[in-house]
């Protein structure tokens, strides 16, 4: 069953579920199951008793109450912070899932090597958000870099893209686009899934491409794009190495590539305010709840489901 | 009733195993008491670069052969990684029992009662041979929460190859002021034609530069109750500075001195040769000219006889610190005092850590070291200081990242000088009275 198939079938509510494979996957999800539980939602269940709580690492909680989140209005570092990432999630996401969309359709119009250029588009995504690419990233985009060497050939003067504060998130939104592959991917597959038959009968009439790409592929495609776009901004959303690395942990120079996560961390390990940081988690996470539910209520305007 | 006893039963070997547990944790040895003949592993942990690593293991196995049933397992990183991980592992009490530890995050630590007061365990830690001010500045309230290591001084290092090259004479330091700085930058900037400049700018990494100059007018970043006390012209004056330096061309461009810092030692202006003048540790001088290649000379700091006060001062460059939650705190302190006191293991550690704050053990490598190493040393000799500042207070120890925060916001002209002194000195004291 493809994964088109089946996203269909959840939505109906047709799967009929075996009784027997259920068993079987119960067995095979226990370790899983077991590290979910006491590894991720224990601290997750933890972290909400200590948001209401002042809290150094080392001496015991202290009980404050609502402190620690009406503080989360007045935090102007915070408020900048906001800025960064929405900012970043609203740029990258879409120009990410327009290359992606954009490189799918090259690649499924078939050529020879097809399997190698997949891979090669591929490989980034598995890379992207790795310590190793964030340092690469510091060497391409420094004052020594590979991108102003490339400048200095056409006798243009650059300067370090990275620690300067009106450059440095565009590299990181550059970052995040390059690592398109993986919603490539799932655009690949889905774009198998459209039946020939319609382009067939599309050209017999006269189409032409562009019209075929507005009224039969995009269409088609609208449940694979939306399931892309959710994952891919709550993926945004938690967006933390890069900047990490790239800024040394600081999220400078002048705090242009703070992150949410990254001055989340900060207020947990360098100001030794957990109940803040845990604070600052479940606020994170009522954003990203929010903004996925705009997405599925916006869904129902443009995502069209082939019945 | 069977199912009662069968949740007494339970109940007891619950508690039993808990009790043995417990046990098994209370089995070690109190920090006054003897050292144990039973076999005992501790665990140290420093930042610093691979020399460092290399001279440090070396001192461990010596350790290990004096005391073969004490193992003591190195753990090493990176400045950054090293603060990360103390906090995760302290916060997991998961702390290494023996700790490198610096000024900006000792009160931290002590405050919250991680650290052991090492007056515990004078039994095992010989501390006469340290000068009594050397050994206050590893004291809070009291209590000996870190054992000085080696000391330091701001300098300003100048690549005296760079000068001669430009045909410019190195300056008299003994009393050049702020001004004499920037106006022999200013010649080293034209004569280096955009490759080469004069200064490599101050306040990107830490801020003693800034606590000097407040220094020098007779002032403090702190006062002894941990309060900020830097009055905001001398703040503002200081942005003022570095915002010169960058738009004379003095410093490179902002963009670039930014990178530059953050890039690490070997990366820095004086160490690529492209600066001639920096602020420097005195006791980096051994790191840099082998970085550099070139001649490096240590000079006064400027402004020294200007002003009210000597801003210069001995820093200790770190403390040998044991976590209050060691259970071999006697070893751990047996361990420390190996390393502070021990001839032959100070023999092999130098003036790496800092020219020794142990008198005996300053005079005893005198006749080993480099002569960078004994260019270090005789600038602390020689150069007049004043009393240290207090030691960071709790709370304080984001000092740095806030003032490289403030710095970058001045020279990409976010804000002036004027509101950044402003804003700097009240996120200071705010971060202060949050850790109350």
């Amino acid at each position: 069953m493809s994964a088109l198939d089946e996203l269909r079938q959840l939505r109906h509510g047709s799967v009929q579920v075996r009784k027997r494979d259920n068993k079987a996957a119960f067995w095979f999800l226990a370790p899983w199951f077991a590290g979910l539980v006491f590894i991720t939602v224990g601290p997750v269940l933890a972290s909400f008793g200590l948001g209401f709580t002042k809290y150094n690492l080392i001496q015991p909680p202290k009980f404050i109450g609502f402190d620690n989140f009406v503080r989360i209005f007045s935090d102007e570092r915070l408020h900048n912070a906001l800025r960064v990432t929405f900012t970043y999630v609203l740029v990258s996401v879409p120009l990410q899932l327009a290359c992606a969309l954009g490189v799918a359709l090259l690649l499924d119009r078939g050529m020879r090597g097809l399997a190698f250029y997949r891979s090669a588009f591929y490989l980034p995504s598995l890379l992207g958000s790795s310590v190793a690419i964030a340092v690469l990233w510091t060497q391409v985009f420094g004052a020594e870099g590979l991108l102003n060497r490339v400048l200095g050939f056409f006798g243009v003067e650059g300067k370090g893209w990275i620690s300067d504060p009106d450059t440095a998130l565009s590299t990181l939104i550059v970052l995040n686009v390059w690592t398109f592959g993986s919603p490539m991917i799932i655009f690949l597959a889905g774009l198998r899934q459209i039946p020939a038959v319609y382009y067939e009968a599309a050209s017999i009439d006269g189409a032409s491409r562009w019209s075929q790409f507005w009224r039969i592929t995009l269409p088609l495609l609208s449940p694979i794009l939306f399931f892309n776009l959710v994952l891919q901004i709550i993926h945004a959303f938690q967006s933390f190495t890069q900047a990490f690395v790239v800024s040394g942990g600081t999220g400078g120079p002048s705090d242009s590539t703070m992150f949410y996560t990254l001055y989340l961390y900060q207020q947990g390990f360098s100001r030794f305010d957990m109940g803040y940081a845990s604070a600052l988690a479940w606020f994170l996470l009522l954003i990203i709840a929010a903004f996925t539910a705009i997405n599925f209520w916006a869904a129902k305007f443009w995502v069209f489901y082939d019945d | 009733m069977f199912r009662g006893v069968g949740r007494r039963t339970a109940l007891t070997v619950l508690v039993s195993l808990t009790a043995s547990l417990l046990a098994a944790c209370g089995s070690g040895s109190d920090a006054g008491g003897d050292l144990t003949a039973e076999p005992v592993t501790l665990r140290f942990s420093w930042w610093g670069a691979d020399d460092r690593h290399k001279r440090t293991q070396q001192v461990i196995e010596m350790f290990q052969k004096k005391h073969p049933n004490i193992t003591i397992k190195g753990e090493f990183k990176e400045w950054n990684g090293y603060w990360d991980s103390l906090a995760t592992t302290m916060a997991a009490n998961d702390a290494p029992d023996i700790m490198q530890m610096d000024e900006l995050y000792i009160a931290s630590y002590a405050e919250r009662g991680a650290l052991l007061d090492l007056n515990e365990s004078k039994k095992h830690l010989d501390t006469s041979n340290f000068d009594q001010k050397a050994l206050a500045t590893g004291a809070v309230d009291g209590k000996q929460y870190g054992l000085p290591v080696g000391l330091g001084m701001y300098s300003i290092m100048v690549n005296t190859d760079l000068l001669a090259k430009y045909n410019i004479p190195v300056p008299d330091d003994t009393k050049w002021s702020w001004d004499d700085l920037k106006k022999i930058g200013e010649q080293v900037s034209k004569a280096g034609g955009g490759q080469v400049f004069g200064v490599q700018s101050p306040g990107i990494n830490d801020a003693a530069g800034l606590s000097i100059r407040a220094r020098q007018q007779g002032k403090a970043m702190f006062d002894a109750e941990g309060k900020v006390v830097l009055p905001q012209e001398i703040a503002r004056d200081y942005w003022q500075y570095i915002l010169d330096l960058a738009k004379s061309g003095i410093a490179p461009s902002p963009s670039v001195t930014i990178e530059k810092a953050s890039a690490g030692l070997n990366q820095s202006a004086t160490a690529t040769n492209t600066a001639a003048f920096g602020l420097w540790w005195n006791t980096q001088l051994t790191a840099l000219t082998a970085a550099s290649g070139a001649k490096l000379k240590l000079l006064r700091l400027p402004g020294e006889t200007q002003g009210k006060a000597h801003g210069a001062y001995y820093k200790p460059s770190m403390f040998w610190s044991v976590s209050a939650r060691s259970k071999h705190p006697a070893e751990a302190a047996a361990f420390v005092s190996f390393l502070a006191n021990d001839e032959e293991a100070a023999k092999i550690l130098l003036t790496e850590r800092g020219v020794p704050a142990n008198m005996k053990i300053r005079e005893a490598i005198a006749g080993q070291l480099k002569e960078t190493d004994k260019a270090a040393k005789e600038y602390l000799d020689t150069v007049p200081v004043s009393d240290p500042p207090r030691i960071t207070p709790n709370g304080a120890s984001t000092l740095d990242t806030i003032l490289k925060r403030h710095t970058e916001d001045v020279l990409f002209g976010r804000t002036t000088p004027d509101a950044a002194a402003a804003s700097f000195i009240k996120e200071v004291q705010a971060e202060v009275d949050a850790a109350k």
